[in-house]
């Protein structure tokens, strides 16, 4: 009997296939990436606008590079203005979209990086958090990650992720702050505190742990080899909650990103940090607890299945294997 | 220049590009449909003991129930996301809450013929089609256990379709599906606010304004809705306000027919046969706020992916914006019946 199951923090509903699952060996990315070898790349020697760098200590040149990407529609070199449009709502495209180009050599998956580079990564997002926070137009931030064309990504073959300011918060995000509330207000309790000690003692939806980090695969998993990471410390932004832990963070990331590659044949992933929006901005009656009710995560997605018409038109999803298979799968990945 | 637009149903952000520096229908990848397997297709006539047996069937000649001789046909998926027997069986598992996966999960095969596409039939061929899925939404409503009724379609592989003979799929939900409540919120709110209809005045703004019109027949309306989430996303919303497509009569019938033809058509022309999905949005079971609501029909080409950002968010990047997507559907060539 194929299972229904409820999202605990946005109360989305899922079908999790049990009968019909298939086993994780059976997936396979079906647009599997290949990577352009014949151009230069343009993240090798890039030319575009620098944000910010991040250098070595003995040689002095970059790790790690932000760069303003030509093809963006945001930026913060306009006036912020909203307007009306008979009953539509309307703001310029004020906002911040940034590339981060993770090493300076040809890798194209995160994966093959080593955690001290990974680390100048967590590390540039930090820095760069931390100054889109001043401005004060600008409402969420987020960091993510498109890898490999299924995910949305060119096929260039240089390993980097994106960061995006916007002056609104964006749905989704408010649905998880919205749901974090509610069950803080019911329980006085976190939720996601609460998920983590609850995995932790069931142990089958566990992957790994490290030591300030749990992986899980989410009991309402909306895609096959979805991942969730939750710090083990109740923290509501990532920019201030991962200090002191770059280093062990990078280090979840990459066992993750190498079960991924080595277990399901490098398929392509998309991962999305999710922190506090702005709190200084946000801190108006409506978000007031949320030090207390959220909890920034890091969600993953392997694009192993495709959304089709059901999904898009009802929200629903169906996974085409329980959480607990994808669990023990990459739990066994020989690493 | 892009800019943010905010959807005024459910409130969704999206970031959709300027008419000046919009992608165009021959930015996007092209995809090839190849038809291959016509000599093993359970969905073809003379196959029909290969599925489960039909729950309904239009048989223009009067023939036999799962013999050959019909038009359009449905049957149970032979492999459900959802069983039929049983009962939900809702219970907690900690802070979690789950039930068992009841509903129901039907085929509707729309053509006997393997070549032919939803688009490539004709406007009564696709009226029949239409009727099926009224017919089988108002038969799963006496379930008591369900609360609504999803139709939708997959074409091409790309858009999530696994079999190539021409279909669609109808899904019996225990639950109202989360996207589907959003908007019942979203237009009841918009209601409480202005006593009318939300869509309603989508409507009769997309008419004043013009640009955004795909086509138009005496019941209905085909327009890029000024807040897309896709490329080339394109609506089909009945002229009058109307919650109830169970209930759509002849006449509106084969309006729908030929406006859904015609919009899959120019879709077809315009950006080289894309795969694509279109769902309904209904109202649910027993839905006592019928004149807040109104049903349409969202048509979805598969031009773009969706990338972590807007997974993570719900906050779309749109790089055609809606009145130059509909100017390009406006201007494809068809043979309009």
């Amino acid at each position: 009997m194929p299972e229904l199951r409820k999202d605990p923090v946005v109360g989305r509903w899922v079908i999790i296939a049990t009968e019909r699952a298939r086993r994780p060996g059976n997936f396979l990315d079906q647009e599997r990436t290949i990577f352009d070898q014949t151009s230069l790349c343009p993240f090798c020697d890039n030319k575009d606008f620098e944000i910010y760098k991040l250098k070595g200590d003995k040689d002095g040149k970059w790790k790690v590079k932000v760069v303003l990407n030509g093809t963006t529609i945001l930026s913060t070199n306009e006036k912020f203005k909203r307007r009306g449009d008979g009953i539509y709502d309307v703001i310029n495209r004020y906002g911040a979209q940034e590339v981060v180009i993770e090493t300076p050599k040809h890798i194209a998956n995160m994966a093959d990086l080593d955690i001290k580079q990974i680390k100048l990564v967590i590390q540039t997002y930090v820095a760069r958090f931390k100054d889109l926070e001043k401005d004060t137009k600008l409402q969420y931030i987020m960091a993510y990650k498109n890898y490999g064309w299924a995910a949305g990504s060119r096929p260039i073959g240089h390993s980097r992720s994106q960061i995006i300011a916007t002056s609104v918060n964006p749905l989704r995000v408010k649905e998880k702050l919205i749901g974090a509330k509610r069950h803080y207000e019911y329980r006085e309790r976190c939720i996601y505190c609460d998920i983590l000690r609850q995995e932790l003692e069931y142990k089958k939806r566990l992957i790994t742990q490290t030591e300030h980090f749990v992986a899980i695969a989410p009991f309402a998993s909306r895609f096959p080899f979805e991942v969730l990471i939750i710090p083990r410390k109740h923290h509501c932004d990532f920019a201030e909650g991962v200090i002191g832990q770059e280093e062990d963070f990078a280090r979840m990331l990459k066992d993750i990103l190498l079960r991924f590659k080595i277990g399901l044949n490098d398929p392509a992933y998309n991962y999305v940090i999710h922190t506090a929006p702005f709190r200084q901005k946000n801190k108006g009656p409506k978000w007031k607890t949320i030090e207390e009710d959220y909890h920034w995560h890091v969600e993953i997605r392997s694009r192993l299945a495709r959304d089709a018409g059901f999904e898009k038109g009802s929200g629903f999803y169906i996974c085409a294997i329980p959480p607990e298979d994808t669990a023990e799968f990459l739990r066994e990945v020989d690493l | 220049m892009g800019e943010l637009r905010r959807d005024p149903i459910i409130g969704q952000w999206v970031i959709v590009a300027g008419k000046d520096d919009s992608l165009k229908p021959e930015d996007y990848p092209k995809e090839k449909h190849v038809v291959e397997h016509a000599a093993i297709c359970q969905f073809c006539p003379g196959r029909e003991n290969q599925t489960p047996p039909e729950v309904d069937a239009i048989r223009p000649g009067g023939s036999r129930a799962n013999s050959s001789g019909w038009w359009s046909r449905v049957i149970p998926n032979k492999f459900p996301a959802l069983k039929i027997e049983g009962n939900l069986g809702k219970r907690g598992d900690g802070i979690y809450d789950l039930s068992n996966g009841i509903g129901a999960h039907e085929v509707l095969i729309e053509t006997s013929d393997h070549y032919k596409q939803l688009a490539d039939l004709a406007p009564e061929e696709i009226a029949n089609v239409i009727k099926l899925a009224q017919n089988r939404s108002l038969s799963l409503a006496k379930d008591k256990r369900f609360r609504y009724v999803m139709i939708f379609k997959n074409y091409g592989e790309s858009a999530g379709a696994s079999v190539e003979h021409s279909h669609s799929q109808i899904i019996a939900l225990p639950m109202v599906p989360k996207t589907v409540v959003a908007e019942l919120e979203g237009a009841k709110n918009y209601f409480g606010y202005r006593g009318r209809c939300v869509y309603c005045d989508i409507i009769q703004q997309e008419i004043e304004d013009e640009e955004r019109i795909v086509t138009q027949n005496e019941h209905f309306i085909a327009f890029c809705p000024y807040v897309p989430r896709y490329p080339f996303e394109s609506w089909i919303v009945p002229k009058e306000h109307n919650s109830r497509f169970c209930l759509l009569n002849d006449p509106e019938r084969f309006s729908l027919a030929s406006i859904l033809k015609e919009t899959l058509m120019r879709i077809k022309i315009i950006l080289s046969d894309p795969s694509y999905n279109f769902y309904l949005h209904v109202t649910p079971l027993n839905y006592k706020d019928e004149e807040t609501y109104h049903w349409h029909i969202e048509i979805i080409p598969k031009l773009s992916r969706v990338t972590g950002h807007e997974w993570g968010t719900g906050f779309y990047v749109v790089h055609t914006c809606a009145s130059v997507a509909a100017g390009f559907l406006r201007d494809a060539s068809v043979a309009v019946s």
